[in-house]
């Protein structure tokens, strides 16, 4: 027990801040996530914008792949649906640098 | 730039949300809120046919089926104070719970410190620094958990055979070939959340007092494979698998096993024999495997969704997880929602939902907004559900009744276009195809009764046809050796018992209504209804359709392929089927 706590609490120092998470599973990357995942990065890049971009598993929502959500403070937490490269450069400039939410993209909210 | 407050709007009945977005927005321009407030149009709303829903943020009040005048309302009592519009209709509750899928789409796969941070390893540790295998499957008898694999053996019972039989080794193996047309919950779990399989297997292996367990994955799924032999190795190396787990004593280690793709290796004894390196053929029980398992040792297999299950039960206790569901199944079940559903994917629901909220309110109903015909549960070994039993709450007592199968969870919409000996011959086909061929039964008997079902489909089929199709169907069931055999006529059987009129309509009209046995129908053009657009002959990919714009249409029934193209791409329901 004791070191599953001390994995937790150093893992979630490092957890803190802006993040985004594509879904990457069969059905994500057979949509064109790894694309999105691509575009995400390098737009990061471009504009030295400081999100964690990270993978994760199959949300269910197959019918709206690639999905991606997003977390920004003082934002709510969104799910963007059927993105394509533009959306997720979109994604990085509005969502994240803006702090304004993309109209007509989003599947799911927290 | 700096919002205060977001107000979410979507029309859940699909249409257009922009003069409700225009109203909203002059109220708030008169308000002077425009700066403070945006306006957002979702895509979907996870809701479906309750009018126009509005979410108002930081609040995170939800209304639907709100009208033009309710906006006043809600921009004075919720984007103003704070407080919910009285008089108009909130959001009913979340109809998916997720247990099994709990950490898909939101835990990195490939990274072990993911899982740990939402609880993972932590039932684990419980179980092996407090409890005693013999309490471990006292807690899963009272959890009510049953196999999600298709037959739904309580586990608890299963784990309290093999912990009985005295040997020196035993094994635990992971049911991960997922074979069903249509049903891919399994690979979603393995590729979204590989860990917590891996730690249900953990604390089974400690409850029967096995120190090897075996993933056998199907080898279509190479990414579902990748990322659970990452984890593997992860949990090795942060000591949750191996030697000594937590300090206990207690070692275990994992392996994977791949599949080539038959679909007999999902029954337990192929399973076992292709993992013991043999062609994977089933042999008859007793000894069930777990007292004589793999290389002849006490061995339990579970399906990959029923061991997912398993890290929740022991962190949120049994008694909390009986709660969910019904008396006799408990829990939830995913099911893979695919075929004529307007939003397919996973969905996870309570035991108890009906197939309409699954179909209806999660799915968000039938393509084109067509008729519903039947949902086909089960995969090959399961049955169809014609509409009027839609309201039947799912479990596996049920749909047992119902001449259909829980399955694994693979669910298939079907329309009114939809026609079920075309249907029944697709799942036939694939069991004939899959059959190892070892027993007679399901080798012969197959096949015979795919031979009449294509007569019929020709127009050649005969009323006797049909009672000899039970009659094989009843042999099959009940000398087949394995699951496969027993259950590869309930599709058939199933049909038969909900669409007699349809076969009927095969047998003596000789005609398939749904236009889906093409020897069976001819498209005609109806003159009078005919305004020569000559849309359909654009559309024919043959040239079967002669004529002119001005002479009108005629279809060459020698060239016609039956494709339907021109039957969907006219506009005045001017082709006849």
């Amino acid at each position: 027990m004791q070191k599953l706590d001390e994995i937790k609490n150093k893992f979630q120092q490092t957890q803190k801040g802006s993040w985004i998470k594509v879904g990457m599973s069969t059905c994500g990357i057979a949509a064109g996530a790894d694309v999105v995942m691509a575009a995400l990065k390098d737009e990061a890049r471009k504009n030295n914008v400081s999100v964690r971009i990270e993978q994760c598993g199959c949300a269910g929502m197959c019918f709206a792949e690639p999905l991606v959500e997003v977390f920004v403070e003082g934002v709510p937490q969104v799910t963007y649906g059927a993105v394509k490269e533009d959306t997720a450069r979109a994604i990085i400039q509005k969502h994240v640098m803006g702090k304004e939410i993309l109209n007509d993209y989003i599947y799911k909210m927290q | 730039m700096g919002y205060e407050k977001r107000i979410f709007i979507c029309d859940t009945d699909g249409g257009n949300i922009k003069p409700f977005e225009d109203a909203l927005n002059a109220n708030l321009r008169a308000e002077g809120l425009v700066e403070k407030v945006q306006i957002v149009r979702l895509a979907d709303a996870g809701i479906y046919r309750k009018g126009v829903m509005v979410k108002v943020t930081p609040e995170n009040i939800v209304y639907i089926d709100v009208k033009m005048d309710d906006i006043k309302k809600i921009v004075d009592s919720t984007v103003k104070m704070g407080q919910a519009a009285p008089d108009i209709a909130q959001k009913p509750p979340e109809k998916q719970l997720k247990i099994v899928l709990r950490n898909c789409g939101n835990v990195d796969p490939e990274r072990i410190e993911d899982y740990v941070a939402l609880d993972g390893y932590k039932a684990l540790s419980k179980v092996l620094e407090s409890m005693n295998p013999d309490q471990v499957i006292d807690e899963m008898k009272k959890s009510g958990l049953r196999g999600r694999g298709g037959g739904g053996y309580p586990t608890g019972l299963k784990w309290s055979f093999a912990r009985k039989v005295q040997d020196d080794q035993k094994f635990i193996i992971c049911n991960g070939d997922e074979g069903d047309p249509g049903a891919y919950m399994d690979r979603s779990v393995l590729e979204g959340d590989p860990h917590s399989v891996l730690e249900g297997m953990t604390i089974g292996g400690y409850a029967i007092g096995a120190s090897k367990g075996f993933l056998y994955i199907r080898a279509e799924y190479p990414l579902a494979v990748a990322r659970v032999e990452k984890a593997i190795e992860q949990a090795r190396a942060s000591g949750f698998l191996g030697k000594n787990i937590f300090g206990s004593g207690f070692d275990f280690d994992l392996e994977v096993r791949l599949g080539a793709g038959a679909f007999v290796c999902g029954e337990e004894t192929a399973l076992i024999a292709s993992v013991e390196g043999k062609r994977g053929c089933p042999r008859p029980r007793p000894p069930f495997p777990a007292v004589k398992g793999l290389w002849n040792k006490p061995t339990i297999i579970n399906n990959v969704e029923t061991l997912a299950n398993i890290p929740y039960i022991f962190l949120n206790g049994a008694e909390n997880f009986a709660k969910i569901g019904t008396e006799s199944s408990r829990g939830t079940k995913v099911f893979a929602v695919t075929g004529k559903v307007k939003h397919s994917g996973l969905v996870e629901v309570p035991m108890g939902t009906t197939l309409r909220e699954i179909v209806f309110d999660i799915g968000g109903g039938i393509l084109d907004d067509k008729k519903i015909k039947a949902v086909q549960t089960g995969g090959p070994s399961g049955g169809v559900i014609p509409e009027n039993f839609l309201d039947t709450p799912v479990d596996y007592d049920n749909l047992g009744k119902l001449g259909s199968i829980m399955g694994s969870g693979g669910m298939i919409v079907m329309d009114e276009g939809d026609c079920v000996v075309d249907i029944s011959k697709f799942y036939l086909g694939f069991c004939v195809d899959e059959s190892c061929g070892k027993c007679a039964p399901c080798r012969i008997g197959g096949k015979q009764m795919l031979t009449i079902l294509e007569k019929i489909s020709q127009g050649k089929g005969e009323l006797s046809d049909l009672d000899n199709l039970r009659k094989i169907s009843f042999a099959m069931k009940k000398a087949s050796l394995c699951g496969l055999g027993q259950t590869a006529s309930n599709p058939v059987l199933s049909t038969l018992r909900y669409f007699e009129l349809d076969y009927k309509q095969h047998v003596v009209d000789k005609r398939c209504f749904q236009g889906k046995c093409k020897d069976l129908f001819v498209f005609t053009i109806i003159q009078d209804k005919c305004k020569k657009c000559s849309l359909c002959q654009r559309n024919c990919p043959v040239d079967a359709i002669s004529g002119s714009r001005e002479e009108g249409f005629l279809i060459d029934q020698k060239k016609c392929t039956r494709c339907g193209r021109c039957f969907e791409a006219c506009k005045f329901d001017a082709i006849s089927r």
